[in-house]
């Protein structure tokens, strides 16, 4: 009887299944069940009472969301990994994983249940958490429960009911109660702190304001002239016109530019292996400094950065803006020296774009998207259909030099060539196939001969496969390359050894001459032409040596001209494995070629394989057996002679036709003006090795299983990203890739974005009090803090958008509140409430940056160079640029006056961060960083007590003391001033005298630089 | 009771710096503790060495026997299913260059060119089923050194540091020795703090400069010890006079106190590095006798002894001190002519000196450690980014091979004399293919030998529980004692 209620319960999915699936696999199901209700016959006293409803709840909270959570993103309906699946109760009874009643006969609990903390399931991540395993356990027990044709799918947040997600709406400014503040935001504060019986701070004194707004506005201290006038001017509004004076200094946009530079994780090399110099990077560091001096409104800025070039056509900084898309870390060798067919390949494009997807939404909407590459977001409605549909919006774009000055004309005529030249190649590739189709079969046959034989005889060769010439673009190139004896030598012989690489599956020949000559000289004599092959073309001679003998005596140098080049892939070269001389004497041979030179017109110098050395190294590549190497050479003539036959007048005249239209549009793209360049987001760019330009086709992206490239699922289509429950995101089908980065830029900047203006609101605010109202910058997620003052953060939004994005409006807002020019002087009842001054009850004291404290040393001293914009200037030495450039700090010279500018100016070096700098806390270029770390470390001390730079700043510093006076006392007055802003007290006063008296003015600099009071503003 | 204060304070102008440190020395046996106040279960180990071959080292050159190599070189290779190799370098099959012999106890095949730790073969345990998941030298360096694939992440030191933090505050708590011809890929990235405290980053010491420490002392005509140490108090009197008018900010209070620190650390850290304190014979152990002794361009072993045995000695020293986690890498970056073990070209030419210096310098650390009964509770870790490939590439090198490598491990709870997880006969992937062994089981285990549980350390940031071995990771039981 038992059975008969457990069997009704427990099969309640089958019974549905019944009507869809059919009666075979319900016998098959329904036997199983049978025997297992049959087993457990007593288990299931809950369900025995038929409360199902009890039960489907309980699946729905408590086993329902394991599933989904940590089975079904492999063991889903579509994907089905090891043909089990947990999305339905067919499924999962017909896999025989589960035996309904009997947990302990169920092969799912051995599979999920860690041994030595190790589980074969879920594969390659954390067991199940025991409770987990426990609640699966009692569910099989209680007889495996599943809701009437219920079907689970993978995790997917699909709940919007989250702060951040909530339309943008001007709330109402709380009505002032008390006889304090003079603006809205004072008004928001005041209330949350009413509501905790908190009260504000006094104000501060205006040497501590000037101070505080000055480095604030500008990352710089003011002067003591500035702080005298300023504490001495009746004008009432003296504050307000500080901050309008500031504001309007160029010093404020190389100060806040340096904040944004930090979110998008800009630096002047690549990062990773190799960390090659990106010398035109900071045209787009310029243009953030620029941009933030001439208060370009908001949404603007941020439609340069994503898509300028579509939006703003004929416009510099609608190019100069796609260094946001460029800026972070990019691996050279996954790009360079990895073909995108390779996983390696695969991986860093892959990579690559999730950098750009995650730089553009961390930075504009503050949302950490790419928790989504590998799977749903776990806690945010985004889903890998969404992420891999932003990654297909960049599935074009590749980070390289753009010109971004350029006439349109010019640029549009350059766009104009470039197809020119892509069309003609294109037919020329047809034409090609055709000529090879009209060889018919038996071409054909030789060209599988030709594999078969060289695949068949092993090759033997050196790594140094020889000299290798430039590449040239047409093959009537001419190029040489020249031997020269140490002494002169009665020659007998010469033997041209051909290369062999594999590289576009050319092999034996590789390189080889079409037509050439062959001279000798004697000292420097006229040249004696020895072998004339420029009238006709020499078939490629596969690894066979082409040898002559010759009887000249007293010859010094000898020369190879090719007249004709060897076709490559679409270009044409001239190698060579060796020039073999051979002399009177025999023997002498070896030591005349260890003593000779060689020249050329060019080479290709990358050793180990190429190299001009190479070409008397006494090394070239040879077949392991001469009797199939002489077939060989017999199928490559008859293949020669072939192709000679069906090389029709007409054909021949068509593929001249066809060659001269490519060189002379190039020739005219040479000639173009190649304008400034910025290192961007780029969809035409000279080739490097494997990394091509797409041309504006884009990529395909599929979304990826787990993030993997070698699990490809569908292909992704472009979308933005859900901002309500079931808003459909998916961008028109059909646009290519300008439009669809327009699309996006679009959607982020438009008036309703509930995210755009509540994150830069936000950022602004936390740059000004050292903590943000919402303190999760780059994340307004659930995982994410809450803002500590909502209505204030939606009131700041809604009115910086309506100033139209103006950033100036919104730090005079801010800065001219009472809330920001509270004291930061301790208040022990407020503290014991809110440690962390969430409610502002006080200013934050906060420490300078890394940059500030620089620019404020080089300011004391008088060292500073206030020139604007250019190159970075280098903080060390650089070495061994060819290959894997070195940065060699320890070997500068900080006197060195190019480096006297400030820090925003440096040449950031992503993989060798200036380590000084890195010890204050600098930001890490290779992570957003949204606001910087604060640390005290011993280390940091030594630096600033013994650093070479602070060590030459402190003698500059005495250096201008002593020229501004002599008296010793005034000297230490003025250093005080210079540094804190204030006179020193009696107490001070005496004590630094004496040590200045005792160990001299730059020791004094020294101490002054490391002084609390410096490095803290209140 | 006089305290530490006002006993700093009393003392005054006269307090020089030497008392200072002898003082904080005395004081920093409690050391600073890191962010775990208890530890997840009983540690093993408190301390690690990690070394680290740059350029990927061939573990069937070195401990990796594969007899099959020897009976069939220079037969075409044949892996049973395409292969991706980052150069194609899939020649005929490549016996080692070097020969094996057996030893130990043990009996475990060694390769001559790392003789050496033949003596220490008892001690450690081998995993052969090392897998990575990219052949490419950076992302692969920063898998194994950070546990991601892409820069941005802390190093292993700066997790343990974080975690642990430090025994002795005088010296860094995560030393970095780097090859002394510079920094291999991705440079200070691989032991940086990236989103953890800047005081969790690797220090670098580069014993052979002039200033093995950057700014530990003062290089300039106008400083002298009499102007530092006076400064210093000078400091310290104005710094507490700021302090002491900004109750409630414990910053102000710290700072002063990383200025004490500093003046010990300028102290203990010449101790600790000044290797003319030890015997000869400790020297000859190391193999760095040889004072003053030029060498040649190309890779050479006598080099490479000295330069990596003197990094062997001063791990010791620092380990002992109190230095939590040290790392000593061999090899430069993947240049010209080759400074590394990236051996595309010729096995035999880089890694034997290569071999013949690291195995010198490792197997005499791990005897010292062991004399001194440090190793019992030292772990000590050699690695690399990725293997090479069994088949030739241009007759004398080895291709990548990120399909199965080596890692080794020894002291600190780790049991001796086993090789767990053998690769398959050619050494091209695990015989197991179905259960590697990946970084971040390694990583998870060296973890729990320390008392923590690698899923347990984690910090947020940006909208993630980050930690060292992501979401993966299990600890590795056969290798623990």
């Amino acid at each position: 009887m038992c059975y008969h209620i457990t069997g009704v319960v427990a099969c309640r999915a089958t019974d549905v299944e019944f009507t869809r699936l059919g009666t075979g696999i319900l016998r098959s199901r329904f036997n199983r069940t049978l025997i297992v209700g049959l087993s457990v016959s007593l288990v299931s006293t809950t369900l025995l009472f038929g409360d199902a409803k009890r039960a489907e709840d309980r699946f729905q909270a408590e086993i329902a969301p394991i599933l989904q959570r940590r089975c079904l993103s492999c063991h889903n309906e579509e994907r089905m990994q090891g043909e089990f699946s947990l999305h339905a109760a067919e499924a999962v009874l017909d896999s025989g994983y589960v035996e309904p009643g009997d947990s302990a006969a169920s092969h799912l609990l051995d599979v999920i249940t860690p041994v030595d903390g190790k589980a074969r399931m879920p594969r390659d991540a954390d067991p199940l958490t025991s409770a987990e395993i426990e609640a699966i356990e009692s569910w099989i027990q209680e007889g495996a429960f599943w809701p009437d044709g219920l079907i689970l799918t993978e995790l997917r947040v699909d709940n919007f009911d989250w702060w951040s997600f909530k339309p943008l709406r001007r709330p109402v400014v709380p009505e002032f109660k008390q006889n304090w503040g003079r603006t809205p935001i004072d008004a928001f504060v005041a209330a949350r702190q009413r509501q905790a019986g908190m009260s504000p701070a006094p104000e501060a004194d205006r040497r501590t304001l000037i101070r505080r707004v000055t480095f604030d506005l500008t990352g710089l201290p003011p002067s003591p002239e500035e702080t005298a006038a300023f504490v001495a001017d009746p004008d009432p509004k003296a504050y307000e016109k500080l901050v309008d004076r500031l504001l309007a200094s160029p010093r404020y946009g190389e100060r806040w530019a340096r904040h944004w530079l930090d979110i998008v994780k800009y630096a002047d090399t690549c990062g990773y292996d190799k960390d090659k110099l990106r010398p035109n990077a900071w045209p787009y560091r310029d243009y953030v400094i620029r941009s933030f001096n001439e208060d370009k409104p908001y949404a603007r800025f941020a439609q340069e950065q994503i898509a300028g070039d579509v939006l703003f056509p004929g416009e510099p900084d609608g190019i100069l803006g796609l260094g946001f898309i460029a800026a972070g870390p990019w691996d050279f060798i996954g790009h360079v020296e990895v073909p995108e067919s390779k996983i390696d390949g695969k991986v860093a494009r892959n990579l690559d774009r999730d950098d750009m997807v995650s730089n553009v939404i961390n930075t504009f909407c503050s949302l950490t998207v790419q928790c989504a590459r590998c799977h749903n977001h776990k806690f945010d409605p985004i889903t890998q259909e969404h992420y891999y549909g932003l990654q297909s919006i960049f599935a074009a774009v590749d980070r390289a030099e753009r010109p971004y000055d350029l006439d349109p004309e010019v640029e549009s005529r350059r766009q104009e060539l470039a197809a020119v030249i892509r069309e003609a190649t294109t037919s020329l590739e047809e034409l090609y196939k055709e000529i090879k189709q009209a060889g018919g079969a038996r071409l054909e046959e030789l060209n599988a001969e030709i594999v078969r034989l060289e695949s068949k005889q092993g090759i033997e060769k050196e790594p140094a496969f020889g000299y290798h010439s430039a590449i040239a673009t047409a093959a009537e190139t001419t190029k040489w390359v020249e031997l020269r004896l140490a002494e002169p030598a009665d020659l007998t012989g010469l033997s041209l050894h051909p290369c062999h690489d594999e590289y576009a599956g050319i092999g034996a020949g590789f390189g080889f001459p079409v037509r050439f000559r062959i001279e000798a000289a004697e000292a420097d004599d006229e040249w004696m032409t020895i072998v004339d092959q420029t009238e006709s073309d020499y078939p490629n001679p596969g690894l066979d040596s082409y040898k002559i003998s010759i009887d000249l005596p007293r010859i010094e140098r000898v020369r190879v001209t090719a007249t004709k080049l060897a076709p490559r892939k679409g270009d044409f070269i001239f190698a060579l494995a060796e020039l073999q001389v051979h002399a009177r004497g025999g023997e002498s041979t070896d030591d005349l070629l260890r003593t000779a030179e060689v020249t050329s017109l060019d080479s290709i110098e990358a050793p180990v394989r190429w190299s001009r050395k190479n070409l008397i190294d006494g090394s070239w590549a040879e077949y392991e057996n001469p009797e199939a190497a002489a077939r060989l050479g017999e199928t490559h003539a008859e293949r020669t002679a072939l192709l000679k036959q069906i090389e029709t007048p007409s054909r021949v005249e068509r593929r001249q036709q066809l060659k001269t239209t490519v060189e002379t549009s190039r020739e005219e793209l040479k000639g173009l003006p190649a304008g400034a360049m910025v290192y961007a987001a780029a969809t035409h760019f000279p080739a490097q090795g494997n990394f091509k330009p797409t041309e504006g086709t884009p990529r395909e992206v599929h979304v990826l299983h787990r993030g993997d490239v070698q699990q490809p699922g569908d292909r992704a289509a472009p979308c933005v990203l859900p901002l309500s429950q079931g808003e459909n995101c998916r961008l028109e089908s059909g646009l290519n890739e300008a439009e669809r980065r327009a699309e996006l830029a679009r959607w982020i900047t438009s008036a309703e974005h509930p995210l755009f203006w509540r994150s830069i609101v936000n950022r602004v605010w936390q740059y000004h009090f050292d903590q943000g109202l919402v303190a999760t910058p780059n994340d307004f997620g659930r995982m994410g803090a809450e803002p500590t003052h909502p209505a204030l953060l939606d009131w700041l939004a809604c009115e910086f958008r309506e100033s139209g994005g103006s950033f100036k409006t919104l730090h005079r807002l801010i800065v001219t509140s009472s809330v920001y020019r509270q004291s930061s002087g301790h208040n022990e009842t407020h503290a014991s409430i809110d440690a962390g001054n969430q409610l502002l009850w006080r200013m934050n004291r906060r420490r300078l940056t890394a940059e500030e404290i620089r620019d404020a040393i080089l300011m004391a001293s008088g060292a500073i160079n206030f020139e604007m914009g250019g190159p970075g200037y280098y903080l060390f030495e650089l070495e061994k640029t060819a290959h894997s450039p070195h940065y060699e700090y320890h070997l500068f010279d900080p006197n060195d006056p190019a480096s006297h500018r400030r820090s925003i100016y440096r040449f950031v070096v992503r993989s060798q961060p200036d380590p000084w700098m890195t010890t204050l806390d600098c930001a890490d270029s290779s992570q957003s960083t949204p606001k910087r770390n604060e640390t005290l470390t011993a280390l940091q001390a030594l630096s600033l007590l013994n650093n070479r730079f602070n060590l030459a700043m402190a003698e500059q510093f005495a250096e201008r003391l002593r020229s501004e006076t002599s008296v010793p006392a005034e000297q230490v007055v003025r250093a005080v001033e210079i540094i804190a802003q204030r006179r020193p007290s009696e107490s001070e006063q005496q004590a630094l005298e004496q040590y200045a008296a005792e160990h001299g003015l730059p020791n004094l600099c020294r101490v002054i630089f490391n002084l609390s009071e410096f490095m803290y503003i209140d | 009771m006089i305290n530490r204060r006002t006993f700093l304070n009393q003392s005054g102008h006269g307090f020089g710096a030497l008392a200072l440190a002898t003082m904080l020395h005395r004081e920093s046996q409690a050391a600073t503790s890191g962010v775990l106040k208890t530890l997840h279960h009983p540690p093993k180990a408190k301390r690690v060495v990690q070394l680290f071959m740059a350029g990927a080292a061939s573990h069937i050159d070195l401990f990796d026997h594969k007899p099959m190599l020897d009976r069939h070189h220079g037969e075409p290779s044949d892996f049973g299913e395409h292969v991706e190799a980052f150069q194609n370098g899939l020649g005929p099959w490549m016996k080692s260059p070097f020969a094996f012999k057996p030893y130990g106890e043990c009996g475990k095949m060694l390769s001559d060119v790392v003789q050496p730790l033949g003596d220490c073969v008892d001690e450690i345990a081998f995993v052969h089923n090392m897998v990575g998941k990219t052949g490419v030298h950076s992302q692969a360096t920063y898998l194994q050194a950070t546990g991601f694939q892409r820069p941005g992440f802390p190093g292993m030191g700066s997790w343990v540091s974080y975690g642990l933090g430090s025994e002795n505050e005088n010296l860094p708590t995560f030393v970095v020795l780097p090859d002394h011809r510079g920094f291999a890929s991705n440079g200070p990235k691989n032991w940086g703090s990236a989103f953890l405290p800047a005081s969790s980053q690797g220090t670098v010491i580069f014993p052979q400069r002039e200033n093995p420490i950057d700014d530990l002392h003062a290089k300039a005509d106008f400083v002298t010890a009499e102007g530092d140490r006076d400064g210093l108090n000078l400091l310290r009197e104005l710094n507490g006079a700021f302090q002491a008018n900004r109750p409630g900010d414990s910053r102000l209070e710290s700072r002063i106190r990383s200025y004490e620190l500093a003046a010990a650390m300028q102290l203990s850290a010449p101790e600790a590095l000044d290797l003319s304190q030890e015997p000869l014979h400790v020297l000859k152990a190391y193999g760095i006798d040889r004072a003053g002794a030029s060498y040649p361009d190309q890779i050479n072993a006598p080099e490479e002894e000295e330069y990596f045995g003197r990094k062997c000695l001063i791990a010791r020293r620092l380990l002992e001190r109190g230095v939590r986690f040290v790392q000593i890498w061999s090899g430069n970056d993947n240049g010209f002519p080759r400074r590394n073990w990236d051996s595309h070209e010729d096995v035999k030419r880089d890694h034997g000196p290569l071999a013949r210096g690291m195995a010198r310098g490792a197997a005499a650390l791990i005897r010292d450690l062991k004399d001194r009964g440090l190793l019992e509770d030292t772990i000590v870790h050699w690695t690399t980014e990725f293997g090479r490939m069994p088949s030739s590439q241009g007759g004398k090198g080895r291709d990548h091979n990120p399909y199965v490598f080596t890692n080794w491990l020894c002291g600190g709870g780790i049991q001796g004399g086993i090789s767990y997880g053998p690769s398959d006969h050619w050494g091209y992937k695990p015989l197991d293919r179905a259960h590697p062994t990946q970084v971040y089981d390694i990583h998870a285990t060296m973890l729990h030998l320390l008392g923590i549980d690698h899923t347990r350390l984690s910090v947020r940031h940006d909208g993630i529980d980050r930690r060292l071995t992501d979401v993966h990771g299990h600890v590795v039981t056969d290798l623990l004692t």
